[in-house]
């Protein structure tokens, strides 16, 4: 039980750190409050002409979800490199805690500060439209919520260490950004692209986040939400796998070669 | 001759840091995919499969990358890498620094654009029949001479700023949204659509899809002109803030700060 405590603890002081120091810079405060404010109003512009179930589903939840990844490129991506650069990588590396607990605490503090994403898209689109819209399955939308936070975690933690192994991370983070969000569908169905690109979004967990957020919010087919709800958790638990196995292999390369520093 | 040999310095230090995996993936791949992307958006949303006007905007909105981020941090790179001073003490006139600065970037922008739309004819199955390849070469070409002169104004206002990445990044979105890219601008309220006409490819945007749809050479030419003046009005205006800029520093010996 004490434990499990000092883990809670150290999650809680790392997430409150990574807020703190996310929220200084810059590029994060215009994804997590000018992105999603743009997004929706030029979401909005071009969903015009479609009905109310459209105005929530595409410009709402699309202008929120594309928040949240941008927030995700521009920071939980690079966090770790963003600490090799100021020179505390090898303290954080072996403090007592563990690294992977530290970066798991910075990537679920980016994840959760970027959630202002969904709410300012929210607000941006009542202030424009002057409608505003109401979920009716809350229960349903709160499940994907979590899912959909759950998702994103796991999938900035897998970016993150594979941009440990290069030297070209903003480059990286800068070329993301628009092919998830084409290809995972957050703000049209996947269904309007070509087969072999559905393909490809169906391999990818945040498709089924975003499927799911938009089905929570719509008329909701519980058969077919908790298959893709089961989907979501086998590609997530892959990629756990993937993450874990990510980490030890380049642990083991970073004691040998002693490159933690040098990338 | 001398111009052309420091536009090309000028040009070449913009780009020393850039290796040929970096050029091909973030100036080239990157634009053409967020073309996809919105046109792509634009299908779903218009429920249309004849998507020649995005194809057009979206090729026009391909100069962001070079005329809003590369052009737009110019002077903030002349101040880290030291040569800010060199150039304002210098003799060489303000106006023409600024023109050096925009020549070969406006030349790069022109030719990514209109690959940019060629590609785009070929993805989204565009018919190269109604297109008059001139016509739309002019076009481009306008076009790029007046979102280099924005991209001026943004590259002398990191002189004066500390928030250039919330300044150029905003200002990439300004352009999507109000240069009627991807919807008519007349959706726009009617208080901000002045914002609209005062910025770049506004009006070569409705120029070139103009001369693809059939509008009369003279509306197009009158359109054309409109955004010619308009790319002269902001490198005239970047040169005057370039002497502001200066004059501010000497005052308050504030070139060199970051």
């Amino acid at each position: 039980m004490k434990k499990w405590m000092i883990y809670w603890q150290i999650i809680v002081s790392t997430m409150t750190l990574q807020m703190k120091q996310s929220f200084a810079r810059p590029m994060f405060r215009f994804c997590l409050i000018c992105n999603p404010i743009v997004n929706t109003i030029f979401l909005y512009e071009m969903f015009l002409t479609k009905g109310p179930d459209a105005f929530l589903n595409h410009v709402v939840l699309g202008a929120g979800l594309m928040g949240i990844w941008g927030c995700i490129c521009f920071s939980s991506v690079g966090d770790i490199n963003r600490e090799r650069w100021s020179g505390t990588l090898p303290l954080i590396y072996v403090a007592p805690g563990g690294f992977g607990l530290i970066v798991f605490g910075k990537v679920f503090g980016n994840t959760i500060m970027s959630l202002l994403t969904f709410v300012l898209s929210y607000v941006t689109a009542g202030v424009i439209s002057g409608q505003w819209l109401y979920i009716v399955n809350i229960g349903y939308f709160l499940v994907s919520m979590v899912l959909m936070i759950v998702c994103f975690v796991v999938v900035s933690l897998c970016f993150a260490y594979i941009m440990m192994l290069s030297r070209k991370t903003e480059l990286y983070m800068n070329l993301i950004e628009i092919p998830l969000v084409f290809i995972c569908g957050f703000t049209f169905p996947v269904e309007v692209l070509p087969e072999w690109a559905q393909a490809i979004s169906n391999l990818l967990a945040p498709t089924w986040a975003a499927r799911l957020l938009r089905m929570s919010v719509g008329q909701v087919d519980k058969s077919v939400y908790v298959e893709c709800t089961g989907i979501l958790v086998i590609e997530l638990l892959l990629m756990v796998l993937f993450t874990i196995g990510l980490y030890h292999w380049m642990d083991k390369r970073i004691r040998i070669r002693a490159t933690l520093e040098v990338s | 001759m001398h111009f052309l040999r420091m536009a090309w310095l000028n040009f070449k230090g913009q780009r020393a840091a850039f290796n040929l995996e970096e050029f091909l993936l973030l100036e080239t791949a990157y634009p053409f995919l967020t073309l996809m992307f919105h046109c792509v958006l634009a299908g779903y949303a218009y429920g249309t499969t004849d998507l020649t006007d995005w194809v057009i905007g979206n090729a026009f909105l391909l100069c962001t990358n070079i005329c809003v981020f590369s052009l737009g941090s110019s002077f903030r790179a002349e101040r880290a890498y030291g040569r800010i001073r060199s150039i304002m003490a210098g003799k060489t006139s303000k106006l023409e620094i600024v023109l050096q600065k925009g020549f070969f970037s406006g030349l790069v922008s022109m030719g990514t654009t209109f690959a940019g739309f060629a590609i785009g004819c070929l993805v989204f199955g565009i018919s190269w029949s109604n297109i008059s390849w001139g016509s739309m070469l002019l076009c481009f070409t306008v076009a790029m001479f007046a979102a280099t002169g924005f991209g001026l104004v943004l590259s002398v206002l990191g002189l004066m700023s500390h928030q250039m990445h919330l300044i150029l990044n905003l200002m990439e979105y300004v352009l999507l949204i109000f240069t009627g890219s991807n919807f008519p601008i007349t959706q726009l309220p009617e208080a901000v659509r002045v914002i609209s006409y005062v910025l770049p490819l506004t009006r070569s945007i409705q120029a070139a899809r103009g001369v693809v749809n059939g509008m009369e050479w003279n509306a197009v030419l009158g359109l054309l002109v409109s955004e010619i003046l308009v790319g002269i009005a902001y490198i005239l205006l970047a040169a005057g803030l370039v002497k502001y800029a200066e004059r501010v520093a000497i005052k308050e010996g504030t070139l060199e700060l970051f």
